[in-house]
């Protein structure tokens, strides 16, 4: 008799064909999309940043420094290359080296006006084959020839590395010698001269070709301190400039210079050296007698850690190491300069050399998910909001349907799905926006650095010109909403023009405050897919709760509803 | 779906298609009750046409809601067919508006977002099932459209209820209460918002409908709009008179 098909609510035609017209022939509904859009968008943004930034950190900390550093500063360890051997032997231990690291002074080549031809620096004094198997310098190296011809024609015209072949001064880098005549060389980082500018591409130019560090020298003026604290005469070498390195960590590249080992220990007077008896008679050319040797000093000692060994592991196996070396030194009559003793060495992970700038980092992405929560709780509440002025403008239609016998399950499926959508388009919009200002946030940040480009605010005010026109258009006519609405334009758009023109150029990620020269620009995909379902679950149960509300209404009262 | 095995109730006359016995409405407005229906009856056969004609709040709207399912009586029964509308369960109930019942409004009552031809669509998408909709489409539309036309509005198909005139919307109304083939049309003052002439019309419309067979019960303050039915029954006092 009533042999009729299920009718699922779910299924049903008109709540399809109800949400299409609700969503497509009003604005609320596109307001609703914007709003979770720019949600995502920010949370995504936000946080890949964030958490690009620590990657970096991690990733750069490691290859800077290795995994475990041994660090005795200023008088350094003796019979280091003995205790490097001990090292080597350890299970844990893939690699070490030796270095000496200190301030010193360098004149540089170019005319720099007052004073800034002299700068400080930190000076790195390395064996270069074994500080690349520990870090990993040999990637940082800048002036190398491009990887192919195709590499090649993608770099500027005036991009050196096109210009010229750069392949000897890559060879040169690696062995920190101008192979040519045999000259000690310097590895500077990329911001330790003036010379360099950034560009757009993150590729560098001189500023002036004449001045391309590669082409000169430099002298470095360092100051040996004794063991009682006190400054004696400064030594200063010239070295060639045979390459430059970028870390991508500004603090280095601003600071940082490599030089040979054997000439900073030189330099600071912490090479091998005999040792004279003063007390006693000089001899005939007025030398005093040698009594013995005083050993050759590295201030640290950089280990990287074996394939599966993590950085703890090995630093308690160092620390173990370095123990037994002070007792095996200190017991060698033979031995006049003992090493330090343990407690006075600082034997740390790169995490723990690193901890002032890891923490607070750690600490502002809890602080971003906190306060990514309350966005994410104020996003719920917006489109809650949304959907509860739109299911109460509803409440009639519900009635309506009701009346021609809509179940209730049916009226909640029309704005489940509103909301699903809602937040589905949302969220797919939120993730494409994030995706285009994360790929070109470095680029962004640059345009924001110049001046606004002529084309763009003469733009703007031809906009507000037109608008203008509409203005008095419309109050010719006398239409009070259409004078509003255009009046406000053409203020906004005059607003932005001139907002351009005086715009003078800000940055706001000041390398020499953020560690790293470039802004991370890694989407978090993980994390980005995590806030897309968020959203649109948030969406949904921002609509479910005036759908079921809209459900319970008795159809008569609906109908009476205004 | 079988049928419900419900008692007839005794006072249920023979060839009676809708019947309230006895109902009882009352609304509670705060702390103060308002009976509204004290104890109604009606009986409506097969194919008749009957006014309710009653002063405004008299509870004439309530008496129809409750013949049509939207409403439930606080005491007493509804009966369709037989069976005790009451007693119906909430899918069932929905299936008895959708099926058996037409509804028009005095105010119309379209979805402003849906187009004449959607509106008037709106009772088949309802009832039928996604696949059977595939199936019959066609022939609804065509059922559709030659509703539509006959109350000549076939060149208004895509136009929204806000562009079309009062009679217009009552006329989209109504060829939507018909689009399912209800047993029973309900019109609750359906001229009441119109004025005399487009009125006319329209209980012209109602008129031709119930020459062809359809049961219709109307709710009217006005004798002579009452005067079109068979019959005529007054809701005094919270009773049928
Ligand atoms: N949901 C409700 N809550 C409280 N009172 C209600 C409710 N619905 C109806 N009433 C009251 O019930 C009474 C009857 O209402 P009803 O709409 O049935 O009258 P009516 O005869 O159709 O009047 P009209 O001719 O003006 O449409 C009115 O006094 C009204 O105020
Ligand atoms: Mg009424």
């Amino acid at each position: 008799m009533f042999l009729k098909p299920l009718r699922f609510g779910t299924l049903a035609v008109y709540t399809q064909l109800l949400v299409r017209r609700y969503l497509s022939t009003r604005i609320i509904p596109l307001i609703a999309v914007a709003a979770v859009g720019l949600c995502v968008a920010l949370v995504v943004i936000v946080v890949s940043v964030m958490s690009g930034f620590l990657d970096n950190l991690r990733a750069s900390g490691r290859t800077l420094m290795g995994d475990v550093v041994i660090s005795y500063p200023v008088q350094g360890i003796p019979y280091y290359k003995e205790f490097i051997a001990d090292v080597l032997k350890l299970p844990g231990a893939a690699a070490a080296t030796p270095l000496v690291d200190t301030y010193g002074l360098l004149r540089m080549p170019y005319p720099g006006g007052p004073n800034k031809d002299v700068v400080t620096a930190q000076v790195w004094a390395i064996e270069p084959e074994t500080f690349s198997q520990v870090t990993e310098l040999d990637r940082t190296i800048w002036w190398k020839p491009a990887a192919s011809a195709q590499e090649a024609l993608t770099m500027a015209e005036d991009d050196p590395r096109r210009q010229q072949d750069l392949s000897g001064l890559y060879e040169d880098a690696k062995v920190l010698r101008d192979r040519a005549t045999g000259r000690p060389g310097a590895l500077l980082g990329m911001h330790v001269s003036i010379v360099n500018q950034r560009q757009r591409d993150g590729s560098y130019r001189p500023r002036n070709s004449m001045w391309w560090m590669p082409n000169h020298e430099i002298t470095v003026t360092l100051v040996p301190i004794s063991e009682k604290g006190t400054v004696s005469q400064s030594n200063s070498r010239v070295f060639k400039v045979v390459n430059e390195v970028m870390s991508g960590v500004f603090q280095v590249d601003k600071n940082r210079v490599f030089i040979p080992l054997k000439e900073g220990q030189e330099l600071l007077r912490l090479d091998e050296a005999p040792i004279v008896d003063t007390t006693a008679v000089p001899d005939a050319s007025g030398n005093y007698p040698v009594i013995g040797t005083s050993p050759a000093r590295a201030t640290q000692i950089l280990v990287r850690a074996k394939e599966g060994v993590t950085p703890d592991e090995l630093r308690v196996q160092v620390a173990e190491a370095y123990e037994q070396f002070y007792l095996q030194k200190s017991a060698d009559p033979n031995v006049r300069t003992r090493p330090p003793a343990a407690e006075y060495v600082s034997i740390m992970t790169w995490e723990q050399r690193l901890r002032d700038l890891i923490a607070p980092v750690e600490k502002e992405r809890q602080m971003m998910r906190i306060l990514f929560s309350i966005t994410y709780l104020v996003c719920a509440g917006l489109i809650l909001a949304i959907f509860w002025s739109i299911v109460s403008e509803k409440t009639r239609d519900i009635g309506i349907l009701r009346a021609i016998g809509a179940s209730r399950m049916g009226v909640l499926w029309i704005f489940l799905r509103y909301g699903l959508t809602i937040g589905m388009v949302g969220s797919g919009v939120g993730i494409v926006l994030a995706w285009l200002v994360i790929r070109n946030i470095n680029a962004i940040h640059m345009a924001l650095g110049n001046d606004a480009p002529p084309w763009l605010y003469v733009t703007f005010f031809l906009l507000a010109a037109g608008s203008a026109a509409l203005t008095v258009r419309a109050l010719t006519r006398s239409r009070i909403l259409s004078v509003l609405l255009w009046t406000v334009a053409t203020l906004a758009l005059v607003g932005i023009g001139t907002g351009l023109v005086l715009h003078r150029g800000f940055l706001i990620w000041d390398p020499a405050v953020y560690y790293f020269a470039t802004i991370p620009s890694e989407m978090d995909w993980n994390n980005a897919w995590i806030t897309a379902v968020g959203a649109i679950v948030f969406s949904v149960l921002g609509a479910a709760v005036p759908a079921a509300r809209a459900a319970d209404i008795d159809p008569v009262r609906a109908l009476r509803y205004e | 779906m079988t049928m419900h095995p419900h008692s007839t109730p005794p006072h249920a006359a023979e060839g009676v298609l809708l019947s309230a016995c006895d109902v009882v409405r009352t609304y509670r407005m705060g702390r103060v009750e308002v009976p509204v229906l004290k104890s109604a009856s009606i009986d409506v056969k097969p194919g008749e046409w009957v006014a309710i004609l009653g002063s405004s709040g008299s509870g004439k709207s309530t008496l129809l809601h409750l013949l049509g399912g939207l409403d439930r009586a606080d005491s007493g029964t509804v009966t369709f067919r037989g069976e005790h509308v009451g007693g119906y369960s909430q899918s069932r109930l929905d299936r008895y508006r959708n099926e058996h019942i037409g509804f028009v409004f005095q105010f119309y009552h379209l979805l402003p977002e849906l187009n004449v031809l959607e509106n008037t669509l709106l009772p088949a998408t309802i009832g039928i099932g996604r696949f059977e909709w595939m199936r019959r489409q066609g022939e609804i539309r065509d059922r559709a459209r030659m509703l539509l036309d006959r109350f000549g509005l076939s060149h208004r198909f895509r136009h929204r209820p806000a562009e079309l005139s009062g009679g217009e919307r009552q006329r989209v109304a109504i060829a939507r209460a018909l689009m399912h083939n209800p047993d029973v049309l309900l019109a609750d003052e359906p001229t009441g918002n119109l004025d005399a002439k487009t009125g006319d019309t329209i209980l012209d419309m109602i008129a031709e409908q119930h020459r062809a067979g359809l049961t219709v019960v109307m709710v009217t303050h006005d004798q002579w709009i009452a005067a079109r039915a068979d019959r005529t029954v007054h809701l005094v006092d919270g009773r049928v008179a």
